[in-house]
């Protein structure tokens, strides 16, 4: 069976014990730190593939950090360049809103340089699977109606057609639809500033 | 020592007896359905006829084949329980949601908890709120979503007047999500007094007019089918809580009246949270049961994501049931404690 | 040869889902597809395999008193180890498990097999007995994942066979305990009548 129990056997084991696990660990951490960022970067940079023209730059390294409102310039939501050669093709523009049916939800909104929408796609959100979570699908109606609409100059009144705007809604999920209005509108003041920066 | 059995009568003994008090429980279903035909036509009949067959047909083949035993279809329970369940869905329900209703209601609500006496939860609520979770859009449209397909006979509903099509507590809650006041939201024609009480609602085929269902709830108690200490301690709690929300802050909450007559509050007080199984043997348990159930409907209601709480409050209930029948009437609980 | 009995027991007669009734979180919350329930029981079979042969080599030298908190550093460590190289090298899987990698750590099924088995037997068996049990466990996530994907969201492995969505009902905690229960039925009747 196990040695004797006493102190001095007790605490020398679990040192040693502790030790080994933690130089264990420390060694797999070393192997696996540059692996980790990339997937990191990659899921990002996916992300960002999803929603801007093609592009040939690396725009995890071209942060802009734009406040959506200007009164309140520490609050800033995280815009990534997209580039070909030396020419910027897009802005992919991270927005959160906390209006969701299940919480906070984050999109990844991509303007051409024009400012017009070329493609939203969903990072994280907890919305009812059924209903609200139809935001991730990509090829529904709800998603490519935005594409091609200038969020900034007017044209478009950015709130569901309930609420007298020009979006339509996901059926049965009004709270969730108006909650990605949110979102893009952040998006839309986001870009706007840019500019001024 | 042998167990004295405390319970009020009722008793329900053989298999006879369970058949009288089923029938009864049908004629006192009976106005609410005839309403619901009346507005509804060819619909409401393809949705009480499917329901009732489906339950029936499921608990024959479960008993039969699964089982290998006998069939207990006289009773009338499954019947019962087909009617409840079509009163609980919308009356556009395509066939194939109504027979999964079946499927849960009898196969699992019911069967698998050992068959009639022995299931914990209403199984039509069961069926009811797991197909509102599995079929959002379907069970909480109304016939402006109905789809085209799916009846074995007749067409999808048609409505003469146009509404919104949502359910009057879903009409109010949406309001008050986008700040509209109250008193607003109650000039609205549809959520009148008057259409409630005699008329139609969006909603379920059991939500429609209170008058039927208290017709029902008033046969009930004259055959001493049941007690009323559950339904009217319901409303009372209802009407009191809400009452009082609304004397505090008129303006985000819907008046006590309005709550007592829509959604399935009536249906619930009247028929689900009394159905024996699944409720406290005792008057004071019965009357703790009803209270609670008062208290979660309003809670969901007024502060909860869904517009209606009656399904799942008395499910709720339901599961305190084993506990409650635990509170002895004093006298007995005394001469225990002697020994 | 006898040793590989230690194995088999794993997967049907000692399956850890379906008759231990161990690791009920993990197999509620990550079923929702067949593919997550396979990759939870593979990280999961990953790390009971390295923790019970490790804690089968230390167990002479560890005092009776201590022995659960070393058990626990010992699997929290390897859990570790599991949850920097699928983030490294499966992200999407990672992501998608999310809090339920670490939560290996508490799975009665690990601590359970190191305090029953591994400390009492050889490194070799122990390993056996890891392998066994944690092919039980991803046979049975694995189906109560499919289940659960075939009829909540109409595909089986990821590749969906109609366009609509499935009674949601089951990509939810209620339709997970609803498929586990009637799973367990089915599993131990016919493991009944193969015994009878």
């Amino acid at each position: 069976m196990a040695i004797k129990s006493s102190l001095r056997n007790m605490a020398l084991v679990l040192t040693l014990v502790c030790l080994g696990a933690s130089a264990a660990v420390a060694v797999i951490y070393a192997v696996t730190k540059d692996p980790i960022e990339i997937a990191k970067a990659d899921k990002t940079n996916k992300a960002i593939k999803q929603v801007v023209p093609a592009f040939d730059n690396n725009p995890s390294e071209e942060i802009l950090n734009i406040p959506a409102d200007l009164s309140s310039p520490q609050e800033t939501n995280k815009v990534y360049v997209a580039k070909k050669g030396d020419e910027i093709v897009g802005y992919a523009v991270e927005s959160t809103t906390t209006k969701g049916f299940g919480g906070a939800f984050t999109i990844m909104v991509g303007f051409t340089p024009n400012g017009e929408v070329y493609n939203t796609s969903v990072i994280s959100h907890s919305e009812t699977p059924g209903l609200g979570a139809k935001i991730t699908d990509g090829q529904s109606h709800f998603i490519t109606q935005w594409n091609g609409k200038n969020l900034v100059d007017g044209s478009v009144k950015i709130a569901v057609t309930k609420d007298g705007g020009d979006i339509d809604a996901i059926t049965a999920s009004t709270i969730t639809s108006r909650a990605y209005c949110d979102a893009m509108e952040i998006a839309g003041n986001v870009f706007n500033n840019i500019n001024i920066q | 020592m042998n167990k004295l059995i405390v319970s009020p009568s009722p008793h329900v003994h053989g298999k006879d007896n369970t058949r009288r008090l089923m029938g009864d429980v049908i004629i006192a279903l009976l106005p609410a359905v005839l309403v619901s035909i009346y507005f509804f036509g060819l619909s409401a009949i393809h949705l009480v006829a499917v329901s009732v067959v489906a339950c029936v047909a499921v608990e024959f083949l479960i008993q039969k084949f699964l089982l290998k035993g006998k069939s207990s279809i006289g009773d009338l329970s499954a019947i019962v329980t087909g009617v409840l369940l079509a009163l609980n869905l919308p009356v556009c329900s395509p066939w194939w949601l109504i027979l999964i209703g079946a499927v849960v209601a009898i196969g699992i609500a019911k069967m698998t908890f050992g068959g009639l006496g022995q299931n914990i939860f209403n199984p039509a609520l069961v069926a009811r709120v797991v197909l509102l979770v599995s079929f959002p859009i379907l069970m909480t449209g109304s016939a402006f979503h109905a789809p085209e397909s799916g009846y074995i006979f007749g067409n999808a509903p048609e409505f003469v007047d146009a509404t919104s099509g949502a359910t009057p507590l879903a009409l109010v809650k949406e309001q008050l999500a986008k700040g509209v006041a109250m008193d607003e939201i109650m000039k609205d024609p549809n959520l009148s007094y008057f259409q409630m009480l005699y008329a139609r609602m969006g909603g379920s085929a059991g939500e429609l007019s209170a008058i039927a269902l208290i017709l029902g709830f008033v046969y009930l108690l004259v055959r001493r089918v049941i007690k009323p200490y559950i339904s009217l301690s319901v409303l009372l709690t209802v009407f009191i809580f809400s009452g009082l929300l609304y004397l505090g802050n008129p303006a985000k909450f819907v008046d006590p009246v309005f709550n007592l007559l829509t959604g399935g509050l009536l249906l619930g007080a009247f028929f689900m949270a009394t159905d024996y199984v699944t409720s406290p043997m005792t008057t004071k348990g019965q009357i703790i049961f009803g209270v609670g159930i008062g208290v979660i409907t309003v809670l969901i209601r007024a502060f909860g994501a869904y517009p209606e709480g009656v399904s799942f409050a008395i499910l709720i209930m339901n599961s305190t049931v084993p506990l409650l029948n635990k509170i002895q009437p004093k006298r007995f609980a005394k001469e225990a404690q002697k020994k | 040869m006898s040793k590989f009995k230690y194995l088999l027991e794993g997967i049907v007669k000692n399956n850890p889902t379906f008759v231990l009734v161990l690791g009920m979180c993990p197999t509620l919350a990550t079923t929702t597809s067949a593919m997550n329930g396979m990759g939870m029981g593979a990280a999961t079979m990953a790390v009971l395999i390295c923790s019970n042969m490790v804690i089968s080599l230390l167990a002479p030298i560890i005092p009776d008193k201590v022995r659960i908190p070393c058990y626990i550093v010992v699997i929290a460590a390897f859990v570790t180890v599991v949850q920097f190289v699928m983030q490294a090298f499966t992200p999407a899987l990672y992501e998608t498990l999310g809090i339920f990698i670490p939560l290996i750590v508490v799975n009665c099924i690990v601590l359970g097999r190191a305090e029953a088995f591994a400390n009492k037997h050889s490194v070799l068996e122990s390993a056996l007995d890891g392998i066994g049990i944690g092919i039980g466990f991803t046979i049975a996530l694995t189906c109560i994942g499919l289940v659960r994907e075939v009829l909540g969201n109409l595909s089986a492995f990821d590749h969906k066979f109609a366009s609509s969505d499935g009674m949601l009902v089951f990509v939810l905690a209620p339709g997970a305990f609803l498929v586990l229960g009637y799973l367990m039925v089915i599993f131990n009747k016919i493991k009944g009548k193969k015994n009878a």
